[in-house]
């Protein structure tokens, strides 16, 4: 299986990059592969909410709170 | 919709010897139009098969109400779910829908990572013994399939991680010939009763080195 891909340059705050570098520490991932996760879960949060879909946390007494999308 | 086609080998039953086939990383109106035309026929006549054989409705495969042209319609575009198909002999033998985003790993070794969930996946009905085709007509789509599922996870920084729900008639398939990690019966009511099983990076070696074969 080999997909062709295309590069790009990213540009990052301190913060952003700080942040970008904990989350794959702890998730075990790339850089890159991070924000491919991140960019195909953005597109399935975005797909669900254009079809009215609501987008909800469920805290461990089943408590739901919506999460505000503007 | 670009296709990345990969030789692979498949067991025709009959013959007594290894087949070439392909597989695609794509499902597309092809396949989609195998399923219509010739998966729901034979399927068809697998239930009367199974009903006139007696056995109770509650062993007949969950799968037969899965309609993959509506699945494929859903989930197009979406990069989160990746479908794969094998062919051979100009025909689709297997489909498998995968999700790489949503799900995360319960082992505890490996707990809350990413993985890649094989949501979909069935063979042509008349590779399957469970529908009365004995002997089926190709062994291998289910190895094939999951391979491809611990390369995705490989490819996209997940380590060959992969887990899934196991339809009943699976459950010895994905213990023994993948040696995934049963988790037992999901309490969750939209899976309950089917089985969790996960493959950690570990046993995707293994399973790989092995040569994915049951």
């Amino acid at each position: 299986m080999s997909l062709s891909k295309r590069t790009m340059t990213l540009n990052l705050t301190d913060a952003e990059m700080q942040v970008l570098e904990e989350l794959c520490a702890r998730k075990d991932l790339s850089k890159t592969a991070l924000l491919r996760q991140a960019l195909r879960l953005y597109q399935i949060v975005e797909t669900r909410l254009e079809k009215g879909d609501k987008l909800f946390f469920e805290d461990d007494k089943k408590e739901k709170a919506e999460v505000m999308m503007l | 919709m670009s296709v990345t086609i990969s030789p692979v080998y498949l067991f025709n039953v009959e013959r007594g010897q290894p087949e070439a086939a392909e597989l695609w990383d794509a499902i597309t109106d092809q396949q989609l139009a195998d399923w219509e035309a010739e998966w729901i026929p034979e399927l068809f006549k697998a239930l009367q098969k199974l009903r006139r054989a007696g056995v109770e409705r509650k062993h007949w495969p969950q799968s037969r109400h899965w309609d993959w042209r509506r699945k494929a319609a859903a989930l197009q575009g979406i990069l989160a779910h990746q479908g794969f198909s094998v062919m051979c002999n100009g025909l689709t033998q297997g489909m498998m829908f995968v999700d790489t985003t949503t799900k995360r790993c319960r082992v505890e070794s490996q707990k809350s990572k990413n993985l890649v969930y094989v949501k979909f996946v069935e063979n042509a009905p008349w590779n399957r013994k469970e529908l009365l085709f004995d002997p089926p007509r190709y062994r291998g789509i289910g190895s094939i399939l999951m391979r491809a599922a611990v390369e995705l996870s490989h490819s996209i920084g997940f380590k060959g991680r992969v887990g899934l729900h196991s339809l009943p008639q699976s459950n010895g398939f994905y213990a023994n010939a993948c040696g995934m990690t049963d988790l037992g019966v999901d309490p969750d009511p939209d899976y309950s009763p089917m089985r969790y099983f996960e493959m950690t990076s570990e046993q995707a070696v293994a399973f790989v080195e092995k040569g994915g074969k049951s």
